[in-house]
């Protein structure tokens, strides 16, 4: 089920909030991990059961680990290759096949296996809760209901953020409602609705104008990529915020995914910036692991390397996804040695080109079809392929999606959030916007509806990882 | 207001408003039709493990949530109005307001397709029109008028190019420049019955009937008229009139439909509480229609292989010949014509719209 659908706005929300705040306090849980799984059912009415396995395996494990010390090792090994191996199984056997197939000219048929929505969120959220245990970061949890909640919550199930269980630990079993949190979570939820339905799916409309015309030009290369580049920062923080704002309904507290990532001049800057929850998760269970920073420096070399590659991986079965991965590794690594310095001496405004200029290049690789596709498109950013500058299909493009490009443009950044804490900081100005949030909430919400009932585009990019 | 009267307003009307309208839509009776955009609304699904199983009824239950969504034309107007004058975008679904008049957007140009009806016309023209004077038309749908700098639209010149080039044996008549915008309907894709003098007096003399047209038209405004393009596009504007020209001829000529096997009128007055008042022109959108000429001097025949544009200019020809007959193969297959049609020296011509021509697959 999508949360931009009317079906989950006005049938499943508000039926789980009605029957989530009539039940005492000791079955909210139950009330939660059932929506959950009809969330889910919703959407994967088969391979749900995939999912439920998953959950009991990582319980069973969390248990053994916890009881059998001795073993723990084994048991650690053999839930981290059940999860992984279904994760494998789903989402990279094509792909496994079909490269051994054109490396040794084999003819093993092709799986074919649908993806089951969310597996990669879940699947890292129970080796998190796994590993965990193992290293006593955290009790076991020996109520399955509460593992299962952990795991299927439906607002950060399909699309994260990556929540760990020792983020939510404590608020599985205890976890307080207020007016407070409710209204936050309402603005958080309604915002990255409007995110996702007002400019996201607006701008992944352009993208893919521009992806499917024949009437190409320069600057239409550059619209598609900016375009692109918008499109997924919006899509995915919008699911964010609507997954916190949803667990802040609920009581949870998750921790931030983005924190204006456009604005960095460093790629290194970027990536603390960009999907929070993937990249601490890599750092905290595979590059610290493998020893971190403090390895020679081969050994360095080999642990970017290696998690670079898996972050590239992780966001699908192609080798675009492992070059764009690697790509982040190498310009990290160039960073580390000698760019960081280089860049902390040239003007503000070049490093913000520097960054925003390799992000979308590698959104264009990252959203490429193959290595052929996003080399054309790169050579069509500078004329290379013979294009005009621009053309009237471009510009007419261009001048009625402007307003949504300046629109993207200023939202990715946090002036508008500075100027509003700043004017808040004003008792008198408070009062002022306190008066006019809950109706600039609901203004929003009827004008995503408007959106939702008349548009036929609105896919989350993210689903497909 | 304070933080804590805001949270609790915050809360309170949010959960309110969701709680409301979803206990609102789930007593609302079910819509049968959307008016505006002349389709079918979704149905509540039937639950069957199987559907469930496969996911069809979920997708199912997602369409119906939106088709039978409580205010739903009222939804799809404010949509439209933030597109135009919030974000400023130039069209909405690739529907745009130009001079008062609702334009959907035709683009790219689809040159197989257009290959595809020049071929269909030779092959027609092969199979029955060996004895007959073949004549095409191109009707520009509404895109052609618009700012070509401001606005995008498919190659008109190449259409036609492509158009002349292979199709072998037959008269082009260019119409292109005896209309504008204000030809069309606002509201609609048809043009206006009453603007055609200009193509009435290209066609009649390119094949030779003009002298056969002696009598004069009344117009007569029969119903106000909000077209296809009004529902699509829900923003206001203003509305168009159904006028019809007549005079004894037209009046006392008679339609056979061979589809109903039934008479009628050239003007189907019945057509005026439709959906589509636009019907009231031979009744609509049928196979095979004859228009038969009760007062001719003449034994003139015509054969025009058409789109719906067709219904409202044919009737314009009548006074020339004798009998008309009106072919639409968008919903009879061309081998089966020979079992209605006796082919032999008629007059025929071909006229299709440019939205035709370029979505040709629809051509049977």
């Amino acid at each position: 089920m999508l949360f931009s659908s009317i079906s989950f706005l006005y049938y499943f929300l508000p039926c789980v909030l009605i029957i989530y705040f009539c039940t005492p306090k000791k079955f909210k849980n139950i009330i939660l991990l059932l929506s959950s799984l009809l969330f889910y059912f919703y959407g994967e009415p088969v391979y749900i059961l995939v999912m439920i396995g998953s959950i009991i395996s990582g319980y069973i494990h969390g248990l053994l680990i916890d009881k059998y010390k001795k073993y723990k090792k084994v048991f650690l090994i053999t839930s981290i290759t059940i999860s992984l191996g279904l994760l494998i199984l789903f989402k990279y056997s094509n792909f496994i096949i079909d490269n051994i197939n054109s490396i040794f000219n084999a003819k093993f048929a092709l799986l074919n296996l649908a993806l089951p929505i969310g597996i990669s969120f879940y699947t890292f959220q129970i080796l998190s809760y796994v590993i965990d245990v193992y290293n006593e970061k955290v009790a076991v949890q020996k109520s399955i209901i509460k593992l299962a909640t952990y795991v299927s919550l439906f607002p950060q199930l399909i699309a994260g953020p990556i929540v760990r269980y020792s983020d939510i630990e404590k608020e599985l079993s205890n976890r307080t409602h207020s007016f407070e949190n409710m209204a936050l979570g309402i603005r958080r939820f309604v915002i990255g609705l409007a995110k996702k339905i007002l400019i996201a799916n607006q701008l992944g409309e352009i993208s893919n104008i521009f992806l499917q015309t024949d009437e190409t030009s320069v600057i239409s290369y550059w619209m598609y990529g900016i375009a692109f580049c918008l499109q997924i920062y919006f899509d995915f923080s919008a699911y964010s915020d609507m997954a916190i704002g949803l667990g802040k309904m609920f009581g949870f507290h998750f921790l931030e995914n983005f924190n204006y990532p456009y604005i960095s001049k460093s790629i290194t800057e970027f990536w603390r910036r960009w999907h929070i929850s993937l990249s601490t998760w890599f750092r905290d269970y595979v590059y610290i692991p493998l020893g971190g920073n403090r390895v020679g420096k081969l050994k360095l070399l080999r642990n970017i390397f290696v998690v670079w590659c898996l972050t590239g991986i992780w966001h699908g079965a192609n080798w675009t996804f492992i070059i764009w991965g690697l790509m982040f590794g190498i310009l990290l690594i160039i960073e580390k040695i000698f760019l960081l310095k280089a860049l902390d001496k040239i003007p503000k405004i070049f490093r913000h080109i520097y960054v925003l200029f390799v992000v979308m290049i590698s959104f264009i690789i990252f959203n490429a079809t193959d290595i052929r596709q996003a080399i054309y498109q790169i050579k069509g950013l500078f004329g290379i392929n013979g294009e005009t500058i621009i053309n009237s299909y471009t510009l007419y493009y261009l001048k009625s999606y402007l307003v949504i490009f300046i629109i993207a443009i200023i939202g990715s950044t946090p002036l508008l959030k500075n100027i509003i804490e700043k004017l808040k900081q004003r008792s008198k100005i408070n009062k002022i916007i306190n008066l006019f949030e809950p109706i600039a909430i609901m203004a929003l919400l009827l004008i995503s509806t408007a959106y939702l009932v008349d548009n036929s585009y609105n896919p989350f990019l993210y689903f497909r990882f | 207001m304070n933080d804590k009267a805001k949270n609790v307003i915050i809360t309170f009307i949010f959960l309110t408003f969701l709680i409301v309208f979803f206990v609102v839509n789930l007593l609302k009776p079910e819509s049968e039709i959307s008016i505006s955009e002349r389709r079918k609304l979704a149905k509540l699904p039937t639950l069957t493990t199987k559907s469930l199983i496969k996911g069809t009824f979920t997708k199912q239950f997602d369409q119906y949530t939106t088709d039978q969504i409580l205010y739903r034309e009222e939804f799809r107007k404010l949509k439209s109005l933030i597109e135009f004058n919030v974000f400023n975008k130039k069209d909405n679904n690739n529907m745009y307001m130009y001079e008062g008049s609702i334009i959907k957007i035709e683009n790219p140009l689809n040159e197989k397709s257009v290959l595809n009806v020049a071929n269909k016309i030779n092959k027609i023209k092969e199979k029955y029109l060996t004895n007959c004077k073949v004549y095409y038309t191109i009707i520009p749908d509404k895109n052609y008028f618009t700012n070509e700098e401001e606005y995008i639209r498919m190659d008109y010149d190449k259409l036609e190019n492509i158009m002349e080039e292979n199709i072998k044996e037959c008269e082009y008549i260019n119409i292109f420049n005896d209309l504008k915008l204000a030809d069309y309907y606002l509201t609609d894709i048809h043009w206006r019955q009453e603007n055609l003098q200009k193509v009435l007096d290209t066609i009649s003399t390119k094949m030779g009937f003009k002298n056969r047209l002696q009598t004069d038209y009344t117009k007569v405004d029969i119903v106000d008229f909000e077209g296809l393009y009004a529902g699509q596009l829900p923003i206001k504007t203003d509305k168009d009139t159904i006028s019809i020209l007549s005079n004894n001829i037209v009046e006392a000529a008679t339609v056979y439909n061979y589809e109903t096997q039934r008479e009628s009128k050239v003007y189907d007055l019945t057509k005026i509480d439709s959906n589509d008042k636009y019907d009231i022109y031979l009744s609509g959108a049928v196979p095979l229609i004859t228009i038969t000429n009760s007062q001719s001097n003449t034994d003139e025949e015509l054969i025009i292989f058409r789109d719906s544009f067709g219904s409202s200019l044919a009737p314009l020809f009548i006074e020339a010949y004798n009998k008309i007959t009106l072919i639409d193969i968008r919903y009879i297959r061309t081998e089966l014509l020979e079992n209605y049609i006796e082919f032999n020296e008629q007059d025929v011509l071909f006229m299709y719209s440019t939205l035709i021509i370029n979505n040709s697959s629809i051509l049977k």
